[in-house]
């Protein structure tokens, strides 16, 4: 019974999205509401407004920032979660790493992850500071130093990986996006704009240019830096310690 | 233009940069995290409480986030409405952050208390965001941090069943943010844009009617997960009986209501009535589904044995209340909801902070162990009592002035069943609300249940109890300070 009314939403739900999808505007056409509102002031004026070649950027830090701001605590709350729940890693009982899987890791595999993982990190550090002129950006960044955290774990342990990065420094830096974002906005209040006005109206018209890339630059150091702690930490909270013990000589 | 106009921007954000520095102080000096978590809460409440003078009764506030004028940049737009349910959101906030030192040290371990204190924050700045915002995607993102704090919230003490009852709310809330997300998108590929007010005009005259009546619906649903309208109110009875109690209250008092309040901006800011007949047809549909709210959640409380349960059941009634206020669609029946709102939030509060005060002393749940606790616990057995006549709406408490107010709406709007209805509904309150007091007052308690030593909770926990009840009470009495404004607000939002 209830697997039946469970399929039923589900094909209701189906009909209600396939019916939109049929009556919304044309994929691409240049006279959709998309194309001709407030896009067109994006697409036209963000380079000279925001300072950013990269219209994406503009508008996800300096147009909505706002919004941005939000979703930065959006990923702090989902690691404040986590840890209300699963608790902190406890790395003082941990002796060393033990590989249970059925194939341990060879020697070719710890060596390439040794080898490539500094390279993915400068990648990264290449993406966040580029966000501003070429597709990418401080949450692309930040998840890329995540990401190479993850293999780095997944072959070395908990041990290995979070003596690379220590507690302190990671929970130090795990508000760095919020608080980037306070920052800068209420720098723009200082600079008698409004909260989060890049282009402050008490500076001179010629130094804004450079002002607002190097706030933009701030904004995007901090969700790189904040957003790739927070992965850590939620990867480092879920695994689980009991696999991380060593066995008893 | 003076300072104030930024009020309401460090109203939503202090709290959410206190939620990221508490960690700090959390690893240096753990003791003071509680009286620190109060500084945000207490600042902005002091904000709202200036501000509350200079937005008109017809008016609002439109505040430029970065500068950009809307619809380029996110607006804050912040009405007489809204600016008294943010108040309302501060205050209650503030009182169960008082009452949650002692309980919260009680419930939950050491490690976890400072994340309790950071996730609480979360969801009071999220709260405020949520309801001052005036671009529909800012409210989606708001409501996502108040939704996933909220998750873990309930689960917080990491036992067995709170994080099962947290589970079922991440299963029903989860698909409900999500279609929440596809309407904001549905809507922006027709109309092009995201601020309400903007949307609102360009709704009007687009010619994409079935995108729009489809993201109606889902906006509805969406919000009406979030906000427990009855059938989609099965999350409910187990996240907030099984939460902390502090949390129960905001759950309960609060978050329900900032999500109906959703649904008001969305039907009278985004799809103006003038709009369509849409808007007139789901208004319907989600009559009807109050009523049942009202009915299934009123014989529902009756019937539980827990007190808790029993209370978050009589929230399912009482969302059943304010959506049956918005769908009267007339001036009277929106100040009633609104009303309820205050009052509803005072209450519930109330009653899930004295029953969170019986679990701290006597670790009692069901209401049957309550017996003779009048002999005890006087101070909370009669700031509950006094609570409780609120939620029936006995005058002169606030509960009376917005029942009121709603019937009257819906008498004015020629929706005279439903008056009939809010009525039943009382009298099912007053049937769960009246059988815990007969229990506590006079029935003799079981041998041994309550010791002869005279000890009630301790006064950092009596005192936001009594502050509850005594706020509904004053709010009953006094209610010509608010509700003239109210009344205009209302007529203004229609």
């Amino acid at each position: 019974m209830k697997k039946v009314v469970a399929l039923l939403f589900i094909v209701a739900l189906a009909v209600l999205l396939l019916y939109v999808v049929a009556n919304m505007p044309p994929m691409g056409d240049p006279e959709n509401p998309t194309a001709t509102h407030v896009i067109s002031r994006y697409l036209e004026r963000a380079e000279e407004e925001t300072h950013t070649e990269n219209v994406v950027t503009g508008v996800i830090l300096n147009y909505r920032g706002y919004d941005t701001m939000g979703e930065v605590t959006v990923i702090f709350c989902a690691l404040a979660g986590v840890l209300a729940v699963l608790g902190r890693e406890r790395r003082g009982v941990i002796h060393a790493f033990v590989d249970r899987s059925e194939v341990p890791s060879s020697v070719i595999v710890k060596t390439m992850v040794r080898f490539v993982v500094p390279f993915i990190i400068l990648f990264s550090v290449y993406t966040i500071l580029h966000g501003e002129t070429s597709p990418g950006g401080g949450f692309q960044g930040g998840a890329i130093i995540g990401g190479s955290m993850i293999i780095f774990t997944t072959i070395f342990g908990l041990y290995e990986s979070s003596r690379r990065i220590p507690l302190k420094v990671r929970a130090s830096l795990e508000g760095a996006a919020v608080m980037g974002f306070f920052l800068v906005g209420a720098l723009g209040l200082l600079g008698g704009g409004n909260f989060l006005t890049y282009a402050w109206p008490r500076v001179a018209r010629s130094l804004q240019p450079s002002l607002v890339v190097w706030l933009t630059v701030l904004v995007e150091v901090g969700v790189g830096l904040g957003g790739a702690m927070v992965l850590i930490s939620i990867l480092f909270a879920m695994i689980r310690e009991e696999e991380e013990i060593a066995p008893a000589p | 233009m003076g300072a104030w106009r930024h009020f309401p921007i460090f109203m939503i954000t202090l709290p959410l940069l206190g939620a990221v520095l508490l960690p700090f102080l959390g690893y240096a000096r753990e003791r003071w995290v509680p009286y620190a978590a109060l500084l945000p809460l207490g600042t902005s409440t002091l904000l709202g409480l200036l501000l509350m003078g200079r937005i008109p009764a017809d008016g609002f506030l439109s505040y430029h986030l970065g500068g950009w004028e809307p619809p380029f940049g996110i607006e804050i737009r912040l009405d007489y409405v809204g600016l008294f349910l943010m108040l309302v959101v501060c205050g209650i906030t503030f009182l169960a952050l008082v009452y949650s030192r002692r309980y919260i040290g009680k419930e939950v371990s050491g490690g976890q208390r400072t994340a309790y204190y950071v996730l609480y924050l979360l969801l009071s700045g999220a709260m405020l965001g949520f309801v001052a915002t005036g671009d529909i995607f800012n409210l989606f993102v708001f409501m996502e941090i108040l939704a996933l704090s909220s998750y873990a919230l309930v689960a917080i003490t990491g036992n067995r069943n709170p994080v099962r009852a947290a589970f079922k709310y991440i299963l029903m809330g989860a698909p409900s943010s999500i279609m929440v997300l596809l309407a904001v998108g549905f809507l922006y590929s027709a109309t092009g844009t995201l601020n309400m007010a903007d949307l609102a005009r360009r709704i009007a005259e687009s010619g994409y009617t079935e995108v729009l009546i489809v993201s109606y619906i889902l906006l509805v649903v969406g919000f009406g997960v979030k906000a427990a309208l009855f059938p989609l109110h099965m999350w409910l009875p187990d996240a907030h009986s099984i939460a902390p109690s502090p949390i129960s209250a905001l759950l309960s008092g609060l978050l329900v209501e900032v999500c109906a309040f959703a649904l008001v901006r969305i039907t009278f800011s985004v799809f103006t009535l003038r709009s369509s007949d849409l808007v007139m047809g789901t208004a319907d549909a989600v009559g009807v589904a109050a009523v049942a709210a009202v009915l299934y959640g009123g014989i529902m409380a009756i019937l539980q044995k827990d007190l808790k349960m029993m209370i978050a059941y009589s929230t399912v009634s009482h969302v059943g209340y304010i959506f049956l206020g918005i769908t009267a669609f007339t001036a009277e029946g929106l100040t009633g909801a609104m009303y309820h709102m205050l009052d509803h939030g005072l209450a519930k509060a109330c009653l899930f902070l004295c029953a969170g005060n019986f679990i701290y002393l006597k670790g009692y749940r069901r209401i049957e162990d309550l017996k003779g606790a009048w002999s005890q616990m006087p101070w909370t057995c009669f700031a509950f009592a006094l609570a409780s006549l609120s939620v029936i709406g006995i005058p002169p408490t606030a509960g009376f002035i917005s029942k009121w107010y709603l019937i009257l709406g819906n008498v004015k709007g020629g929706k005279w069943l439903y008056a009939v209805v809010l009525l039943a509904g009382s009298i099912l309150a007053a049937v769960y609300c009246l059988r815990v007091i007969y229990y506590m007052f006079f029935q003799a308690g079981k041998e041994g249940a309550w010791e002869e030593s005279w000890r009630d909770a301790p006064p950092a926990m009596l005192a936001p109890v009594w502050t509850l009840s005594l706020a509904t009470l004053f709010f009953g009495i006094f209610s010509s300070l608010l509700i003239p404004s109210l009344l205009k607000a209302a007529a203004y939002l229609l």
